[in-house]
């Protein structure tokens, strides 16, 4: 097995450092989750986690956002140690954070609306016209002002997706999480939640996104990240990945997907200079 | 045989009044008994051992217990052994809603861990804390869960208020068994007693099927 690769200086970076991952672990019972996994994300970036299920992507994710405690390394979110076991820091982190479920996890009982004002309202003690407000305005953004009363339930699943991306900027985070956004979605529906992420990419927004989609990893993202068995394989650029790819699991991975892209001889020579 | 129902009739303020008491009794019980039952469950979920053994000890001898027994021990044995002295009213009080507060516990804490990790990792990645997230998310989603076992619970309290008849509370059952032994007419005063009880009773278990219905479905 191939050592994982080190912090390396990007080409495409557009700032500063917002998250770093430093030689994280994390283990349930028996399974390494995350092995030593070692990720930097630069404000204003969409990286993009890619690999097949179970090899501690999502795991990374809520890593990120203290939903997990470490076994080993460190998360430093804007320079400071993500602490999981102080809670008040992890709560400062994770305002600044905001986060997207595969299962969307809005709350059944609160309509759109609600959904989307509870975090202000309780978190950041906006007063109830304010939070209001702020929360039309945002779903508005994602298109969905005519369904503030509306429960979950009456959502189609893009539409909830859409509701949980507005409840997520309505705490103004300096950086978006995405946990597998569209796996639970109907096919006709990942269009619309896509197109929502590309629009707040194009608004210069840092992102973190779990994804199968390899298309909008590809179309969108200014790095992209794959995952196997708890270890990063390997990192680059879109293209580097999806048409020059080192290594032999992410093209095997690729292929698997129906992603063939370039990968000849030729390509993997040409890229190999640029890492090292 | 001969009946008189005239027993009845005449009885009849009375044995409203006792209605009356009986309805209040169990409405005091349960509004004592469901904040009674959300900090024993509290209690049992906060984490904290000598906390939750507590409630846990609490709620098994009081679910596993006859309510006739809890009641006789209030009004006799405390003071008799600690000095505390009850009127018959508070000991009513206290045993119903001692009983019916481990019930509740133990329907509100299923209730409570019923509820995905998901919604709770959903409040915290929005940066609520563990308490917001219990009480403006997984309480209200609980509540509606359990309401029919609630109900349940509530139908069985508003029979069981006649054990209080035993420390001489003039509730329903007490005053009719009054009005039994001055008038020697059994027959009568119990059917009387069966009519009242079922005429307060079928409706509100009825309710409970319709809330059954009405909850049934999870999300």
């Amino acid at each position: 097995m191939m050592p994982p690769p080190q912090l390396q200086a990007r080409v495409g970076s557009k700032g500063s450092a917002i998250l770093a991952f430093e030689d994280v672990s994390k283990r349930y019972g028996p399974v390494h989750a995350l092995d030593g996994v070692s990720l930097t994300v630069n404000r204003g970036e969409v990286v993009c986690l890619i690999g097949p299920s179970g090899s501690g992507k999502s795991t990374l994710l809520r890593c990120a956002n203290a939903l997990e405690t470490l076994e080993g390394g460190r998360v430093l979110f804007d320079g400071a140690e993500v602490r999981a076991s102080d809670p008040a820091n992890a709560r400062k982190v994770r305002q600044r954070m905001g986060m997207v479920f595969q299962n969307f996890e809005l709350f059944p009982h609160l309509t759109a609306l609600r959904n989307v004002t509870i975090g202000l309202t309780t978190v950041l003690k906006l007063d109830a016209a304010a939070a209001e407000d702020r929360a039309r305005k945002l779903l508005a953004k994602v298109g969905l002002s005519d369904k503030a009363a509306a429960n979950p339930a009456m959502l189609s699943g893009g539409q909830q997706q859409r509701v949980a991306i507005a409840r997520a900027l309505a705490m103004e985070p300096d950086l978006m999480l995405f946990d597998e956004p569209t796996s639970a979605l109907d096919p006709e529906t990942i269009g619309e939640v896509l197109s929502v992420m590309k629009a707040l990419a194009d608004e210069g927004m840092t992102m973190v996104v779990v994804t199968h989609e390899m298309d909008f990893a590809r179309r969108v993202g200014d790095w992209v990240v794959v995952f196997d068995k708890g270890r990063v394989i390997e990192e680059g650029s879109p293209k580097q990945i999806f048409e020059a790819a080192t290594v032999e699991r992410t093209r095997e991975f690729l292929g698997h997907l129906g992603w063939h892209g370039e990968s000849n001889i030729e390509a993997v020579a040409a890229a190999k200079p640029a890492r090292s | 045989m001969n009946f008189d129902w005239d027993v009845v009739w005449t009885s009849l303020p009375r044995l409203l009044q006792g209605a009356e008491m009986t309805l209040w009794l169990a409405v005091v019980t349960m509004a004592l008994a469901i904040p009674g039952g959300l900090v024993l469950a509290f209690m049992r979920l906060s984490g904290i051992r000598a906390f939750a053994f507590a409630a846990t000890c609490f709620v098994e001898f009081f679910r596993a217990t006859p309510l006739i027994l809890q009641i006789y021990w209030v009004y006799y044995v405390l003071p008799a052994y600690f000095d505390i002295q009850f009127s018959q009213l508070s000991t009513a009080i206290l045993g119903l809603t001692c009983n019916v507060s481990a019930f509740n516990s133990e329907t509100f804490r299923s209730g409570i861990v019923s509820i995905r990790a998901g919604q709770w990792n959903a409040g915290r990645a929005i940066g609520m804390a563990d308490g917001q997230i219990m009480w403006y998310i997984v309480l209200p989603q609980a509540v509606m869960r359990v309401l029919p076992a609630l109900a349940s619970t509530w139908v069985s309290l508003f029979k069981d208020t006649s054990l209080v008849s035993i420390i001489s509370v003039a509730d329903l059952s007490y005053v009719s068994l009054k009005i039994r032994s001055e008038t020697y007419r059994i027959l009568e005063v119990l059917s009387a007693l069966a009519a009242i009880y079922w005429l307060m009773g079928y409706p509100q278990a009825k309710f409970v099927d319709w809330l059954h219905r009405r909850y049934k479905v999870a999300e």
